[in-house]
Order: C-alpha cells, then structure tokens, then sequence
C-alpha cells in the first residue's frame, strides 16, 4: 500500500434535523459559492450546509411524508428532493425556486442521481421495477428503463414487489446505469440504446446504495447491501471482484472518494467505515453516530470532505487524506 | 553333642538319650518319660529340643502329655516345671495364634493359649514367667493396654526383669511412645549386657522412630559387629540407606539388601525391599519371583501386604489391571487401617477407576485421603471420580483444593477449569489462563486445547479479539496464515468473495503450486473451525468462508462445516444455497439431527409447511425424540399451523395448540432450564389469554436470556411487550418494543416498528404512529401495507381531530394537510394495484381514497370556519388587546402622576429629614446602618421566592403532559392480516383475500350510508366504528379482545422464520457447549445452525 488512508472528525452539528436525516449529497461549487452539502429528512425538510462549519444556509420546506432522497447536478445550479408520497421537487440551489415538480404514478421514487453530464436525472422507481429518466432541459419523462421480470408460469405478485429498485447509479462515462433491487439483484443497462444489459449477482437481500467508481476505473461498481456486504463488480463482465465484509448489520449507504483509492459505507450498525479496495478490509471506523447511518458522501473535487447522516438526526463532517 | 539322661526309676541307671538323634516317633521318648517318671524339667529340655529342630507335633505332643490331668496328679508339688510346661505351650499357641492369618483359627490358637496361662496362673499366681507369656499372648492379641499391666505386675516384682522389660518395651513401642520403649531396652541391656542382639536391634528401631538416625544407625552396626549375619540389622540399615534417596544410596542400600538376601533368602522384608528395587528398574519377572517367595515365607500383615502391593504394582504398570486390582485387594486384606499403608487403595482406586466402577475407586481414594488430606494426585482422582458420578460441585471442590495445595500443577488447573465451564465461564477462563501460563512459565508446550478452550470462553464472552488471539497461537503455522492474514494473495480473496463456489477447491491446489503444504492435522481441524465461528462473528465473512472451505478440502466428512457455511448463504437470504449446502451435510449422514433441523427451518422459510414438517419429524427421529431443537422445532410448527388455520377451523387451531404445548413441556420435562421451550409454552397460554402466568415465565425468560453471546432472544421481548400491549400497558408497551429493536436489531426492523405503530395507534398517539409508519416504510421500501397503514392512521387523525369540540384552526389545518397525505397514498395504491405490486383490493383501497376525499371536503370547511373563527377571534384579540393598551396606556399615566406625587412627598420627606439630620447627626447614622442591612436581606428573600415559584411552575408543566389513555377498536386489523397473506399459501391467501374483503364491503356498505349523512352533516362522523362504538358501547370489549388476539396471532405468523430459528437454535447451542466441555474440542454440532435467524 503506498500510502495510508485517514478519516479524521471536522465537525459534528447535533439536532441538524427535528427528525431522522435519511439523505445526503454534496452541491458541486458554482463561481459565487463554495460546494454545499444537502440533507433530507423525516422531518419533511430540505436543509443546505456551508462547509466545513456546516452553516445552516437555508431550509427547504414542502414535502411530505420524509425525504428520502436528493440528488444535485453536476452544475451546482440546480438540485432535486423526493419525498415517501413520490413526488420529485427540482429547485435553483441558490433560490430555492421550484424548477419543475416530477411524478410517475404509480411508480415510486427512491435513489434519484443526475448523470455525469447533466442532461437526464435517473430516478429508482420502486415497486414499478424501473428506472425513470427525465430530461432536465424539459422535465419531461424520457425513458423507462424496465427490469426484466424472471420468466416463469405466473409472474405473480412476489416476484415483482422483489424487483423493486431502490438504487441507481450512473457510470462515469454515462453510458451506463445500474440498479439495485430489492432482492439483490443488479440491473445493468445500456442508456444509449435504453436497453438492458445484464444483471450482476450474489446480494440476495436489498441493494440500497449503488455507486460507480471514477475513471479510469468507471468499469467497477460498488454495491452495498442489507447483507452486511459490499460487493464490487465488474460492471461490463458480469463478474464480480470483490467481497468486503465486515459491517455487522445492513450496509446502507456506499461512496467511492474521488481518487478512487477509498469507499466509505454508512451502516445500520451506526457506524462509518473507510474501505481500501485493494486490502478488500476496512481501515477505519468512526463510531461517532448513535443510531443508523443512512448516506455517506465524499464531496467531489479537491480539500477531501466525507459527510455522513444518521437516525440520530445529526450529520457529521470528516477530512479524508 | 548334648545329651540327657532320664534317670531310670529305682536304679543308679541313666538312660542316655542324645539330643540330636531324638526319634522320630515322639512316643518312643513319652514312653521311657513316663516309665521312669523322669523329673519334669527333661520332657521340657526333650520337647524344647524338637522345638528347635522344627518338630513341632513332637514337641506338642510332649508337652501335652506333660500338663497332662494325670501328670498334674503325679506331679502335684513340682510347681516350676508343670508351670514352665504350661507356659511353654501357652507361647507354643501363643505364636500360631499370632502368625495364623484366617481369623477364626487364630482365634481358637489364642483361646488354648489362654487356657494354658491360666492353668499355670492356677498353679501359682504369682510367677512372673507366666505373666511375662501372658503379656506376649496380650500384645499378640493386639490388646496392648493390657499386655502393659502384665508386665508392670513382673516389673513391680522385679524391675530388671529382662523378658518383662523386652516385653514392655515392645507395648510402648507399640504404643507409640518410642521414648519410654528406648529406656526399657536400655535397662535391659545394662540388667543383660549380654542379651542378643534383638535387644540392640530394638533400640536401632526406637532412635530411628525418634528421627535419631545416626544413633540408630549405629545401634543396627552394633548388632552387626555382634552378629555378622543378623538381617534385620542389615535390612534395616539398608532401608536407611535407600531413604537417604540419592543415588550412592541407593547403591549402598542395594547391596545390603542384597546381602541380606544372601544370608536368608526369606526375609521378607529384604524381598519386598529387592523387588521394589527391581520394579522401578522395570525388571518385572523379578519383582514377581521375589515377592511370590516373599509371601510364601511371611506371615506377617503389613510385610504380605507390601509383597502384595509391589505384585500387584507390577501388573499394573503391565497393563493387566484384573490381576493389579485382585493383588492390591489381597494387599488391603492385610492392613487393618489405611494409616498403616496407605497405597494400595490408592492403587485399587486407579485399577477401578479404569474399569469404571467409580463407586469402589471413589471410597479407595477417600481412604487414601483420610491418611494423606492434602493430596494432589488423590484430590484430582477424587475430582474426576464426581465427575464421572455426576457430582459437578463436590468434583470442583476438590479440584479447587488440588491447585490451592499445589499452584504449580497446570493439570489441576486445567481439570478445574474442564469443570468449571458450564458453571463459571469467567472462572474456568482464569483456570485455563492459569494452566496456559504454568505451562508457558516451565518452558511447555501448551496443549492445543488449553487455548483453544480459552479462545472459546473469551468468544463467549464476546472478547472476540482475545479469542482471536488464542485461537491463532492454538493453530500456529500452518496453511490458514495464507488465508487469514494480512496480505492474502489475490486467488484467495477471490475465492473468499463468494460461497456460490464452495465446491471449488481450486485456491488450495494453486496454494500447494505455489509451495504452501496445504495440510490441516486432525487436532487442529476444531480450532480453524472455532477462528471460522470467530471470524463469522466479526463479520469476516469471505475468511469464515474460506477457511470451511479448508476444513471441507482435507475432511469431507466434516458436516459442520457445511451447515457453518449454509448458515452464512441463509443470513444473506441465500436459500436455494443453503438448502443444497445442507443436503451435502445430508449426504454425508443423511441422519444428522443438526442438518435435517436446518433444513426443516429453510423448508418453512420456503414456505414448504408439510415438507418442513416432515423433515423436523425425521429430525426428531433420528436422535430418539431427545433432541430439544428438533422437538422444539416441531412445537414451533405446530404453534404456526394454530395460528395459520385459526380462521378456517377453530378446532384444528385448538389440536394444533395443545399439540404445541405438549412438545414445549416434553422439552421442558427433559430440560427445565430451556429457555425456548418455556418461551413456547408462555407463548401458547398468552394465546389462551393467561396473560399473567405468561407474563410471569417471560419475564423469567428474558432475565435467564441475559449475559450469553450465544443466546439472544429477541422474541421474548417482543413476547413481553405484546403482553402489556394487551393489558393496555401502552407505555411499557412501547418501551419494550423500542428496546428490542436497538438492542437486536440496530433499528432495522420494520415487523416491529409495525407493533411499535399499532401501539401508538391504539394509544391514540397519531403523530408518533404516522413517524413509525413512514420509519417502517423506509426501510421496508416494498411492503405496500405499511403504506396503507400510514394512510388508515392519518385518516384516523383526521376524524379524531374533527369530532373535538374545541380544536384550533391549526389543528384543522394539519388536518387538512394529513387528509391530504393519505389522499395520496391511498390514491397512489389503488394507481399501483393496477400493476398487481401488492395484494390490495382496489375497490376497497378506492373506498378509503373517497373517504378520505370526502372527510377532506369537510375538513375545508372546517377549515374555513375554524380560519374564519380564528380570524374573529384575532380581530376579538386585536380589539381586547386596543383596549387594554388603552386601558394600560391610563393606568400608566395615573401611576406617572402617582409617582410624581410619591416623588414630590419623598422629598419634602427627605428634605425634612435632612434637616433632622443636621440635628442630630450621630444619632442618625448609629440607627441608619440596620435599617440598611435589613433591606438587603428582605430584597433576597423576595428572589428566592421567585425563583421557587419558577420551579413550581415548570412541574406543573410537566404533569400536564399525561396522555390521555383510552382504547379504542379500530380497522387497521385489515392491513396486518393483508400482512399474512403474503406469508400464506395461496389457497389461504384467497382466502385471507375474501375475508378482508368482506370487512372492507361491511365498512363500504356503512361508508355508504354514511357518506350521504355525513354530507349532510358536514361529515363531522368519522367512519362506521364510531357509529358501532356509540350505537353499542357494550360490544367494543369483545371486539377489542378479538382484534389483540388476532393481532397477536398474526404476529408470529409474520415472525416465523425469524422466532422459531431463534427458539431452538440456542438451546442446541447450550448443548454444544457441553460438547465443548467433553471433549475439549468443538463448539460446533448445534453452533453450525446458530445464525440461522438472521
């Protein structure tokens, strides 16, 4: 190993949200502003953090029934929310005007993440077994990626409620997007011809968090599961490459560091974990959080910011050298 | 050469009878005795003579005719002689009687003794020689108190009576005062300096009892200058030798010994000696010849028993523990106490020890503590003898006191420890550690076993890196450090990654490419299974997976092994992996209880009921209906199918129950401290509505479940909980839930969020059963009913929040909103029952959509009114609040105007005053500063007082929070059965279906009704329970009860593949723990099956 790899606490903001914090992603900067961290939360609000003091910048209020997802794009300028009762809110990061208000009934949203470019937001569908895809330029549903249901002598209930895509992930190149599903299975697709690829296997319980690795290793896939796993694949060879084990409950959230040298997983087990891909072992845990924590995210760009949020309604920010 | 004459009767003649030529025939001499009437003293000489020529019958013969009736007669005044005679005989019996072994002749030769030295006390009373022969008689009798008193009459009479004085000496000698005996022999020898050496030979013996062993050595040497050949003298000398333990010794002693043998070959004592030698030296056929001719030329007790003893020591260290045991017997036979000698029992107890009669080894080695209590050898036979006799507390007593007398004896530690496992792990850890290090600090090789057992204990008490630790250095070098170590080389991490190739034991043949001996010897197979166990437990599961995978390479057989690596493919919900993991266990021993319990449990996970059933029967079956797991197993099953069936057929729900409860109790019969099965049978009479009894055995349960890694019950908690939820004990109620789900499930389940909601529900807390609902929701994305609950709570807010008399425009406002909410979500389940997600009539889902919408309508106007009410109100306030700034702005002028007033008299006061004061100054100033101080002390009186009040205020606050607790029925019962469905058969699923259709159709059909009057009446009623509830207030208790217990039975129904693993699967893991306990080695057999509920 060449080098060694560290987390170390910043900041820790107690009571960031009334209610549990489900949801995290990091802003990209704009020209006025540095890059912004956005939570969401049971407690039905949208809050934006100003690193590394994490200085509340605004709350976003009007959903319902919790947030369960945001996603930022690429430009920093916009960025979308969800809630538990499906509804996508895009809004200008810096306004907090709502751009569009984005719903598939009866599909659900889960996971939601713009592609590298820009141009098309992918949203989990849920119980609808699909990805969404939505134009950016319109806010117009654009494709439906479907995962393929398991032939059989009835395709009942059962096997489509185990479909249900909760993740999703774009390659780094855009050309592909991944899907996790309820049952472990990863859907693999192929955006330019909007068609399915493959599955990836071995998770056989949920897959909640999805994540590519940066070029030039765009091909691997990270996975994290409520099999206490993560997997890493080979996204274009079906095959998979690694298995790291270590977390002693569900793994809900995992983020590759933008050299790609380090994961980071959030747990139900509360704790933070920083993985090196090459040991396939863990090299740090942060056990700060007291209760389940849903989404870690490392900011991309330079200055090595890693986030974290969790059930205990706090969110915490580590420097990653 | 000597003669005698017998004078011849009435002549000078003499007849000459030479000493050695004495006839054969005693008779021949009688004869010529009698005929002549020769004095008495020859027929003593003559009969002494064949005495000493070892004619015995002849000398008996004589001397019987000699105190004979008529010799009496004719002799009648010839005292001395007759009485020598008698006295002669009385030592002739004397010493048969003394060196006769079978009792009852012994006896019959003390009796005739008797009777002759009380024939000769007859004749004279006063003679000491008899005395002196019946104080031998006495100590050979063994009464030595009374030999005493013989012999103190002789000395009283003359005290340098040497035969008295020998006699004595032996008595205290005897008595154990060797002091006293050593002045008799000295006075003996100063009386008779020239006495034989036996004299001599006792004072040797006296010093070398008074631990003065070079006086006695010399006493023994001053025998030997006066008698070159005396052995004792020599034996003893040469047994002083041997104990001086060294070898020069021992050479010295040897050759006495050996000396000894050369001059008379039948001293025993040389014999015993020479073959006691010879068995250290392992010159067996030796030992046996020596001791055989010991034996044949002693009589005496303790010499015979020692002969026995090293006989019997030699086909010991033979093998043939049938002849050691007869020989170490016939050794006893000659001891009269332990405390004589004291190792043949020891060695009786060893032979039976080893052929298994624990009773008869037990006593042996209780008698070899009597003599010796502090033991270790002895203390730890003893130990391992309760053991085996089931007697775990006296087996650890005894072990206890071992390592306490010795601290250095690592054995004795590690026994205690063995014992100590299933009582005191934190003990039997100290022990073993204790041994580890013994063994370490002597340079040692710790057993593999030693830490492999303190691995365990530290893995049981969830020290998992301690564990780690011992393990590794139990295993040592070897194949597994390539596989577990840091830097694994990459084949091995991808073999790790995944258990789908678990037949692929390509990575070991390139490790053996790559030069690594990939060998696993038997003794260590255990402990890589155990760092396996460890590594599952820490999570590293590619290791765990990788090293079964070793233990499969090399043992094939090694079913464990497979259901280790089953369990790890069913905790990732890898069941079509599992189930064919399992069956290679079962093709292995397709009996194997452990592997056919498993597969039962994956069966039911399948939702395969009968064949899961079939398969715990035969699990049951296979080990006699013995095995707790596979009966608890059954119970479990059983308890399910009650609950299954409950709505189709009360009587079967019933059998099934009963049925249920008799395998719990069959269980707790043959085990009363199972957990699980006491669990069970709490579980079934909760569901016959026992609640108190089961709450009771619960409560018992969850205290005995604490403190174990290996046991965690979640269930009883749950189980617990569900109790008070039916007791109404709200509180508790969440309480308990909210503490099963940190403590077990790191908040990850959402089964039990869904009890958590129901609670709040039930306690008419909307808010927190909403979060609950939408908790649940997150993190079960796919259970559309937790949706629907969601929306049934929010429409249940809503109503209960209309019906208030008095609620404010906020609370309408929520209202609103929240109908709003489950708008949606019933709306977005109908949309998605188009695409068949879920299970969901759409009518009945539409139902509610109406309902709600509706409700909604009113609420608007409620709203409306509530806003517009709100809005008078403000203008209400803004008009009062006018007022009273009006009101205030007055009073503030008049108190300006008093104060003004106040101002102007205050100084004309003051001025007065001021005044008065040039008057009087000093006056002024001594009555000033009291006044001042008072003041102070008044101002901080009144900020306490404040200060209390705050307080009090903030309590008041606190009190008002209580929640008011009331219960009410309510329709959400639809959702959980909706729940079942899911779980069921699609025969009872359709069923299940109508059923639930059914009540939504009742619900419709008064929703209809309804729906028109409550557009009517601005529908301000809520939906068709609170009509009921009004309408019939006495039905709702029945009602109630249904719904918690069909809330109940539901529950478990849903739990089933997690709560039935849980239940057996410990209770297998207690037994393995006493397989950890036999033989050292394997937490595994029911372990291999410990994960199964995750």
């Amino acid at each position: 190993m060449a080098k060694s790899m560290k987390l170390a606490g910043l900041k820790s903001v107690e009571n960031a949200h009334d209610e549990s914090v489900w949801t995290a992603t990091w802003v990209p900067a704009t020209n006025s502003r540095p890059p912004l961290l956005l939570t969401g939360s049971l407690d039905e609000t949208v809050k934006l953090w100003r690193p590394d003091e994490l200085e509340l910048v605004r709350t976003n209020t009007g959903h319902c029934l919790g947030v369960v997802s945001v996603a930022a794009h690429p430009s920093g300028v916009i960025a979308a929310s969800a809630s538990l009762d499906s509804l996508v809110r895009v809004f200008d990061v810096d306004t907090n005007a709502t751009i569009a208000t984005l719903e598939a009934p009866p599909s659900e949203v889960w996971q939601m993440q713009f592609d590298p470019k820009g141009t098309t937001l992918a949203v989990a569908g849920g119980g609808s077994a699909s990805i969404k895809l939505w134009d950016t330029a319109t806010w117009r549903l654009v494709a439906t990626l479907s995962v393929p249901r398991p032939e059989g002598p009835k395709p009942s209930d059962k096997s489509s409620s185990k479909k249900f895509v909760l993740s999703v992930a774009w390659s780094p190149d855009g050309r592909r997007l991944a899907c996790g599903s309820i049952d472990g299975t990863i859907s693999i697709f192929d955006v330019t011809h909007a068609k399915f690829l493959h599955h990836l296997e071995g998770h056989y319980m949920p897959v909640r968090s999805l994540v590519f690795s940066p070029e030039p290793d765009g091909r691997k896939l990270y996975s994290a599961s409520d099999d206490g796993h993560v997997h890493v694949y080979d996204a274009e060879g079906k095959a998979i490459i690694g298995a790291m084990s270590g977390h002693s409950s569900w793994v809900l959230s995992v983020d590759v560091s933008p050299d790609g040298e380090a994961i980071a997983t959030g747990s139900s087990d509360k704790t933070v974990r920083l993985w090196d891909f090459k040991m396939r072992a863990a090299i740090q845990t942060m056990s700060n959080h007291t209760d389940q924590v849903w989404a870690v995210a490392f900011r991309p760009g330079g200055g090595g910011r890693l986030a974290s949020v969790s059930d205990d309604k706090s969110i915490s920010l580590y420097h990653y050298s | 050469m000597a003669c005698v004459y017998i004078p011849v009767q009435n002549s000078e003649e003499e007849v000459r009878v030479a000493l050695d030529q004495l006839p054969r025939d005693a008779s021949d001499i009688l004869d010529i005795l009698k005929a002549e009437q020769a004095p008495l003293d020859l027929w003593l000489i003559i009969a002494r003579e064949y005495f000493k020529q070892g004619k015995v019958e002849q000398f008996r013969q004589i001397l019987e005719e000699g105190s004979s009736p008529e010799i009496d007669e004719y002799y009648a005044d010839v005292r001395y002689e007759r009485i020598a005679i008698l006295n002669a005989l009385g030592a002739y019996y004397s010493y048969l009687g003394k060196i006769e072994t079978r009792q009852r002749e012994k006896e019959e030769h003390f009796i005739l003794a008797t009777q002759y030295y009380n024939k000769a006390s007859r004749i004279d009373m006063h003679e000491p020689s008899t005395w002196v022969g019946k104080g031998q008689l006495l100590l050979a009798k063994g009464e030595v108190e009374q030999a005493f008193s013989a012999f103190k009459i002789v000395l009283e009479g003359d005290r340098d009576n040497v035969p008295a004085l020998l006699g004595q000496a032996c008595v205290e000698f005897n008595r154990g005062r060797y002091a006293d005996s050593l002045e008799l022999y000295k006075r003996a020898l100063q009386v008779y300096p020239n006495c034989p050496g036996a004299v001599r030979l006792g004072i040797g013996l006296c010093r070398y009892k008074l631990g003065q062993f070079q006086k006695a050595r010399q006493a023994f040497q001053r025998v030997l200058e006066l008698d070159l050949e005396n052995v004792e003298a020599l034996v003893a000398l040469a047994i002083m030798d041997l104990q001086a333990n060294d070898a020069a010794g021992i050479q010295k002693g040897m050759d006495k010994m050996r000396r000894a043998f050369e001059i008379y070959p039948y001293c025993a004592m040389a014999l015993n000696y020479l073959a006691n030698h010879f068995f250290f030296t392992g010159q067996h056929f030796l030992v046996e010849q020596l001791t055989e001719t010991a034996l044949a030329v002693t009589n005496h007790g303790p010499t015979k028993s020692h002969s026995f003893y090293n006989l019997a020591r030699s086909y010991h260290s033979k093998g043939d523990f049938e002849k050691a045991g007869y020989y170490y017997m016939a050794s006893i036979k000659e001891v009269n106490k332990p405390q004589e000698f004291v190792f043949p029992y020891y060695g009786l107890g060893q032979v039976k020890l080893k052929s298994g009669d624990f009773r008869t080894a037990l006593s042996n080695f209780e008698k070899v503590l009597e003599v010796y209590p502090d033991n270790c050898e002895t203390l730890k036979a003893l130990g391992h003898i309760y053991v085996q006799l089931g007697q775990v507390d006296k087996a650890q007593e005894f072990m206890r006191k071992a390592t306490k007398i010795d601290p250095r004896d690592a054995q004795a530690f590690f026994d205690l420890a063995e014992l100590l496992i299933s009582s005191d792990t934190g003990a039997a850890l100290d022990a073993f550690k204790t041994a580890r290090n013994l063994l370490e600090k002597g340079g040692q090789a710790v057993p593999v076993e030693v830490l492999n057992n303190i691995g365990v204990l530290h893995f049981e008490r969830e020290e998992l890196e301690l564990a780690l630790e011992s393990f590794n250095k139990a295993l040592g070098d070897g194949v597994w450090l390539a596989l577990t170590g840091n830097k694994p080389k990459p084949y091995v991490i991808e073999a790790s990654a995944s258990i789908l190739d678990y037949k692929d034991m390509q990575v070991f043949h390139r490790l053996e490419e790559d030069g690594l001996a990939v060998e696993l010897p038997w003794n260590k197979v255990t402990v890589v299974f155990n760092l396996a166990r460890l590594h599952e437990q820490l999570h590293n599961t590619g290791i765990a997976n990788i090293l079964y995978r070793l233990i499969l390479f090399k043992y094939p057989d090694y079913i464990d092994a497979y259901l280790r690596l089953a369990a790890i493919a069913k905790a990732r919900n890898n069941l079509q992996l599992s189930i064919e993991l399992v069956n290679e266990a079962l093709k292995v021993n397709d009996k194997c209880p452990n592997a056919l319990s498993m597969l039962g449990d994956l069966e039911l996970k399948n939702d395969d009921w009968v064949k899961a059933k079939e398969t715990l029967r035969s699990a049951s079956d296979a080990t006699d209906g013995k095995d707790s797991y596979a009966i608890l197993s059954l119970g479990n099953w059983n308890y399910f199918a009650a609950i299954r069936n409950e709505k189709r057929n009360p009587k079967l729900e019933a059998t099934h129950l009963e049925k249920a409860k008799e395998l719990y109790t069959r269980v707790l019969v043959q085990h009363t401290d199972n957990l699980y099965a006491a669990n069970g049978a709490a579980v079934v009479l909760a569901e016959k509505g026992q609640f108190d009894v089961s709450k009771d055995i619960f409560t018992q349960v969850q205290e005995g479940a604490s403190g174990s890694v290996f046991v965690q019950m979640p269930d009883v908690w749950i189980n617990l909980a569900h109790i008070f939820f039916a007791q109404g004990n709200f509180a508790l109620a969440v309480k308990m839930y909210q503490n099963c789900l940190r403590k077990f499930y790191y908040n990850t389940d959402s089964q039990i969020l869904l009890y958590l909601a129901r609670t709040h529900y039930e306690a008419e807390q909307w808010q927190e059963c909403k979060k609950t609902l939408l908790r649940a929701i997150h993190l079960a994305p796919s259970n559309y009913t937790l949706r629907f609950d969601a929306g049934v709570a929010m429409q249940k807010f809503s109503t209960s929040t209309l019906q208030k008399e008095k609620r404010t425009a906020d609370e309408v406002r929520s209202t609103v909103a929240e109908l709003e909410n489950a708008v949606r979500i019933f709306s977005q389940l109908s949309a998605a029952s188009n695409l068949h997600l879920h299970g969901f009539d759409e009518k009945k889902i539409n139902t509610h959509v109406e309902y709600c919408k509706h409700l909604l309508e009113a609420a608007k106007v409620h709203r409306e009114a509530a806003e517009r009410e709100e809005q008078q109100n403000r203008q209400k306030q803004e008009a009062a609040r006018q007022l009273a700034l009006a009101e205030e702005a007055r009073r503030k002028a008049e108190e300006q105007r008093k104060y003004l007033l106040e101002r102007r008299k205050q100084e004309d006061e003051q001025k007065r005053l001021q005044q008065a004061e040039e008057h009087f100054k000093r006056e002024q100033w001594k009555s000033g500063n009291p006044g001042s101080r008072r003041r102070d002390r008044s101002e901080i009186d009144d900020e306490e007082g404040g200060h209390s009040e705050k307080r009090r205020r903030k309590g008041g606050k606190r009190r008002k929070k209580d929640k008011n607790k009331s219960r009410y029925e309510r329709d959400d019962e639809v959702p959980d059965m909706m729940d079942d469905r899911e779980e069921m058969e699609d025969e009872d699923a359709n069923r299940n279906y109508r059923e639930s259709t059914t009540r939504m159709n009742d619900q419709d059909d008064d929703n209809g009704e309804n729906a028109q009057d409550l557009l009517a009446a601005a529908g301000l009623e809520d939906s068709d329970m609170e009509d009921e509830t009004a309408a019939a207030p006495s039905s709702t208790a029945g009602r109630r009860r249904r719904a918690w217990s069909e809330s109940d039975d539901d529950e478990p129904v849903q739990r089933r593949p997690e709560s039935s693993p849980v239940r057996g699967n410990s209770a297998e893991l207690q037994e393995s723990d006493g397989e950890i306990r036999d033989d050292n080695r394997k937490p595994n057999g029911g372990d291999a099956l410990d994960d199964d509920e995750d």
